[in-house]
């Protein structure tokens, strides 16, 4: 909200406060002040009169002036349209700081020119705040200006300063220019003079035959009142100053009246052309369905949840939005009728965000009014009208229901509220904050009791009044201390512990972890690997691209690749761990997707392709290294997920009965979409891993006899598998019924030349070692004899000689 | 004598000439082996008295162990020498490049986050997670967010159906522990919540629909907002330097009363106002408060027998901060080339 140092300075003596001093404190208070700005800027000016003005001889636009500045005459080159001669301008002297610039003397197109005449926008001012005719040239002054005032902007009123403040949704009684006086005075310590008009609207009138009245619940409050005579004229020169450092434009006095006392006490009021109107029995609505051309000159869709103002039926204006065009107040009107009414703040947020109506008065009910305003502004509206607008034939003020407010007081306790701050204020400080604040406090011992004004309702407990004490006497009193407590052991659970081991394992082999959007398109929904049942979706998505929470991380890796291979990058591995939720389910994954090498060093011949293998050796790493290995885990072939996978070139990974994850090469279809080239992937549950028991670290002797390496080479049919050749060998390996095989490396498998069509040729290295003794030559040969000819047997594998 | 004396000298200049260790060992066969010059003068013996014979033996002895050591002597000589030339021969252009593996790093909301959880940790804290797909009891009605408060709107909030949404705050994983601990029986609470959050906002360089939050929620029998303020100061210590100082300003949470916005003084310039602060010496990094009474009610407890402190700080914010990160899309955009950049221990 804005407030300015004149709109404060009616309230309270400020003088000797810069405006930066006022902001400071009042943002250490609560209030934050988003900005400081000066309504008008300009060093050096001084109120001329153009004496002279001639076009420029080399120029279709100048002008070249002579300007009396009372004590000099000065030549002036000046480019605005509506300059002439005997006009009264602001003239800015050589040596002048403008929001534009210095003025510095000079020759335009050979005339010399010792100074500038200045529009108002060239001062600084809000655009909004000025005419057309003030945007597109100088200021002209009124006749009466006085040549020679060095201060031309305090002679048009425009010397103030604003303060935008930014306000909590707690505080947005200070929307209201008499509330946040209150607050400002209570945070600087001065003593606040308010209009005393309590009560003048509720003095006995003449008769009325006004008649208001409520159908719906969403206006409990409806307050009319006739006023038979008023006098529309310019307004009173503060109070159009008032309205420009609020922002709001000068129309007349009795529009501007009713603006001010918005401004002043939050209550939006409206006044209609009394004999506008069709009747004078106005009564508020709901569930209309109808069309309504208000003010602004548009036509509106009413819909039945809108609250409508009506007279005889027929609306008259949209409740606490926006008025009609028909009964506004025009420079003919004579008489005049003032509403001031309570609206549901939600009923109108709904009704302005659906037309699209943000207005002063809208934005003051959506934010809440506090329960006295409306009496307020009766008041303060009918006093002003009286002093400004010669109202009389004041007819008596017409009420339907009420504002359902009943004062209310606090008693606290000033040990508890130390208790709950850590500090230790002292009775007399506390009390005098809290008769700054306003709330009337009585002492009884420790506790003390508070009176609430209506216009603080957000302050209901002590918890409230210790927020209060402690922001206006200043956090600087706070001390730091850590919480006295009986110790806590602080730890990672399994969960996080997984997480985290996952993470370091696999960037330290080369991944990069990524983190990807939860929400994503109908698309990447489809395409979710491994995905949960039901994907769940927003009511209302900002887009088709985050329409879903996602069901599996993959498809959205996939974009990232495609990012990053779009930009040139070959060698690619990303990883990433989410949660992923389905209707009633939620799990969490982990998804890697791999492109180019993995390690690679060219002049050194290494390369290690992300491939199917690469992914594979990488899960089987994660597996081991949290305690899933060996004959636990299975690979089987990739039936099901075969949209997103080639369908030879990926496989399931399985613990125990469990599948834990899927993995392999990108089907080439996929990859299409994506715009992704040679991907390998994987997507992987954590849950599974969570739910089984995991192997601990267990010693084990190491054998003291040697180990001996012999090499197996043999052809078997192509499409014997080498898992199978593998077990096949550890199955037999057994000397003694002790199981002597320490590991077997596949070093070699090839077909074409000199292997026969059909076959392929497989080299291993197996490693024996026993742990009870030397195995001799003699018993490795046996073993290997064993060992070929079981391979012979079970899977028809011929040595090659 | 005469013909022994000759024959060592013969052998000491041969082996100090030697080149080759090939030659050297047929220079230790012919001195020192069965047949040679040495053995054949040994023969001569039998033709001298039993006398001589004796110093004769021990003579022929020394010069043979003579011998021998200068051959040892020459072979280290040599093999040294050999030694060094093959080495020379393995010389290394040490400008080639080096094989570096390649190594990945954690995302930087990952790090923070994990600085964060361990910093408190080390507290005595637990870390404690929730659904990210919240029921509206946890998210607003226990944060004491009514029903008509403008937050629930479906400007900001990300509704899946009436009582299902995306969370907007982590809030709800305090909420949730609240419920946790009160329905264990116990008074004592010490967690941090950190995760990811929703709000119905365009994505540009300062707003995104998704983000991280980390909060903090402490209940106990005596904590107060002092204690609040000793916490933070030590972790904006932790996060942001030892001489980092804090700074709370009045604020409004519908969850926490009295409520604060909580000031770091500048880890840039110090204090002294730069581009980063705008000039005022301080930044803003989080929202606390002491946590509002009736929430504390809402979850079972008595807020006149406990109190408690909660806090909420921003992960992005943070990061952005800490590495100077000027558009908070980065972090959802994962350009191999941003996330590197992240490749070190701090």
């Amino acid at each position: 909200m804005l407030i300015s140092r004149k709109w404060l300075s009616q309230y309270m003596d400020i003088s000797d406060l810069s405006i930066n001093e006022i902001a400071d404190r009042i943002t250490a208070a609560g209030l934050e002040v988003e900005g400081i700005e000066k309504m008008s800027e300009g060093t050096h000016l001084i109120i001329g009169e153009v004496l002279t003005c001639e076009d420029h001889p080399d120029s279709d636009h100048l002008h070249v002036c002579q300007v009396n500045l009372g004590n000099r005459t000065e030549q002036i080159v000046c480019g605005a349209p509506n300059v002439a001669a005997g006009q009264k301008v602001i003239v800015a002297q050589v040596g002048a700081k403008l929001p534009g610039g210095e003025i510095k003397a000079g020759v335009i197109r050979g005339q010399e020119s010792n100074g500038m005449i200045c529009s108002l926008l060239e001062l600084g001012v809000d655009p909004h705040s000025l005419s057309e005719e003030s945007k597109n040239g100088i200021e002209v002054l009124t006749q009466d200006a006085p040549i020679g005032h060095e201060d031309p902007l305090a002679y048009l009123g425009l010397d103030d300063e604003l303060l935008d403040v930014g306000l909590t949704p707690n505080r947005n009684d200070c929307m209201a220019a008499w509330a946040m006086a209150m607050e400002t005075g209570a945070i600087l310590n001065r003593s606040v003079q308010l209009p005393q008009c309590e009560g003048i609207s509720m003095q006995k009138g003449e008769p009325t035959t006004l008649k208001v009245a409520s159908e719906t619940d969403k206006c409990p409050l409806f307050m009319g009142k006739v006023i038979n005579h008023v006098t529309i004229k310019e307004s009173p020169k503060w109070m159009k100053e008032l309205l420009a450092a609020a922002g709001v434009k000068s129309i007349n006095n009795v529009v501007d009246i009713s603006n001010i006392v918005m401004l002043e006490t939050g209550q939006p009021m409206h006044f209609y052309d009394k004999d506008a109107l069709p009747s004078l029995e106005i009564t508020v609505k709901d569930h209309l369905n109808t069309t309504y051309t208000a003010l602004d000159g548009v036509t509106y869709e009413i819909e039945p949840e809108d609250i409508m103002i009506t007279n005889q039926g027929k609306p008259i204006g949209i409740a606490g939005i926006m008025g009609g065009d028909d009964s506004k107040i025009e420079d003919t009107t004579k008489a005049i009728v003032l509403e001031a009414a309570i609206f549901h703040h939600v009923s109108i947020r709904n009704t302005a965000r659906r037309l699209n109506l943000n207005t002063d008065a809208s934005i003051r009910y959506q934010k809440g009014i506090e329960p006295m305003a409306t009496y307020k502004a009766m008041d303060r509206a009918v006093s002003l009208l009286m002093e400004y607008a010669d109202a009389s034939g004041i007819e008596d003020t017409v009420v339907y229901g009420s504002n359902r407010y009943e004062p209310t007081s606090i008693t606290v306790s000033l040990p508890s509220i130390n208790h709950l701050l850590g500090t230790d204020f002292a009775m007399d400080e506390v009390i005098d904050v809290l008769q700054r604040l306003a709330l009337k406090p009585t002492q009884k011992q420790e506790e003390i009791t508070l009176e609430i004004p209506s216009y603080r309702q957000d302050l209901c407990i002590e918890a409230d009044i210790a927020e209060e004490i402690i922001r206006i006497i200043g956090y600087d009193r706070l001390n730091a201390t850590l919480p006295t407590m009986p110790a806590t052991m602080g730890a990672l659970d399994d969960r996080q512990q997984l997480r985290r081991r996952f993470r370091q394992l696999l960037s330290d082999n080369g991944c990069q972890e990524a983190v990807t959007y939860t929400l994503v398109s109908e698309q990447l929904s489809e395409d979710a690997v491994m995905a949960l049942p039901q994907p769940i979706q927003l009511a209302a998505p900002m887009s088709e691209d985050r329409k879903n929470v996602r069901t599996s991380i993959l498809p959205s890796l996939l974009g990232s690749i495609a990012y990053n291979q779009n930009r040139s990058v070959k060698d690619i591995a990303l990883f990433e761990l989410s949660s992923v939720y389905g209707k009633e389910i939620m799990e969490e994954h982990l998804a890697i997707a791999m492109s180019g090498s993995l390690q690679k060093s060219r002049w050194q011949g290494i390369d290690v392709p992300a491939d199917f293998y690469a992914m594979k050796g990488l899960l089987e790493l994660l597996c081991e290294r949290v305690g899933f290995s060996g004959k636990r885990l299975s690979f089987l072939e990739n039936t099901a997920e075969t949209k997103m996978f080639h369908p030879y070139q990926s496989a399931c990974l399985y613990l125990g009965k469990e599948l834990l994850a899927v993995f392999g090469t990108i089907h080439p279809n996929a990859a299409k979409r994506y715009g992704v080239s040679s991907v390998v992937m994987a997507e992987l549950n954590l849950e599974v891993l969570l739910r089984n028991k995991a192997a601990k670290v267990k010693y084990q002797p190491m054998s003291k006899y040697p180990a001996v390496n012999q090499d197996l080479a043999f052809v078997v049919a192509e499409d014997v598998k080498v898992g199978d050749i593998l077990s096949c060998i550890e199955r037999h390996g057994k000397l003694d019924k002790e199981n002597i095989i320490q590991k077997i490396e596949v070093f070699d498998v090839y077909t074409g030349e000199h292997v026969e069509k059909g076959f392929k040729s497989i080299a291993l290295s197996v490693c024996f070692q026993s742990s009870n003794k030397t195995l001799g030559e003699k018993e490795i040969n046996q073993m290997r004899e064993v060992l070929l000819s079981s391979l012979e047997k079970e899977m028809n594998a011929q040595l090659r000689s | 004598m005469e013909n022994l004396s000759a024959i060592k000298k013969e052998a000491m200049e041969k082996i100090a000439a030697c080149k080759d260790n090939g030659v050297l060992n047929q220079l230790r066969v012919l001195y020192l082996g069965k047949k040679g010059p040495i053995q054949e003068v040994m023969k001569t013996m039998k033709d001298l008295s039993k006398e001589e014979r004796p110093a004769f033996g021990a003579k022929i002895n020394e010069i043979k162990q003579e011998l021998s050591a200068l051959i040892e002597e020459r072979k280290t000589v040599l093999e040294e020498k050999e030694t060094a030339q093959r080495m020379e021969q393995e010389k290394l252009d040490i400008t080639l490049s080096g094989y570096t593996p390649n190594v990945g790093n954690l995302h930087p909301l990952t790090i923070v986050q994990q600085e964060l959880e361990d910093l408190f940790v080390g507290l005595g804290y637990s870390v404690a997670e929730g659904p990210e797909v919240e029921c509206d009891l946890y998210n607003f009605e226990r944060a004491n967010i009514p029903k008509d408060h403008p937050a629930r709107d479906m400007q900001d909030t990300f509704f899946i159906n009436v009582e299902e949404l995306l969370r907007t705050h982590t809030t709800a994983v305090q909420m949730r522990q609240l419920e946790k601990y009160h329905a264990e029986g116990k008074e004592l609470i010490k967690v941090i919540c950190p995760g990811k959050v929703y709000r119905r906002d365009d994505d540009d360089a300062t707003h995104s629909h998704q983000f991280m939050q980390c909060e903090g929620l402490v209940i106990g029998k005596n904590i107060q907002l002092s204690d609040l303020k000793g916490t933070l100061e030590f972790m904006a210590k932790k996060m942001f330097g030892e001489s980092r100082v804090i700074r709370f300003r009045p604020s409004y949470f519908q969850f926490t009363e009295p409520s604060v916005e909580v000031d770091v003084s500048c880890h840039i310039c110090g204090g002294k106002g730069c581009s980063v602060c705008k000039g005022t010496g301080w930044i803003e990094i989080l929202g606390a408060g002491m946590v509002h009474p009736n929430v504390l009610k809402m979850a079972g407890y008595d807020p006149d027998e406990v109190s408690g402190f909660a806090f909420g700080v921003g992960i992005e914010r943070v990061a952005m901060l800490k590495y100077g990160i000027d558009d908070i899309r980065n972090f959802y955009t994962n350009d191999l080339r941003f996330l590197k950049m992240f490749n070190r221990f701090e």
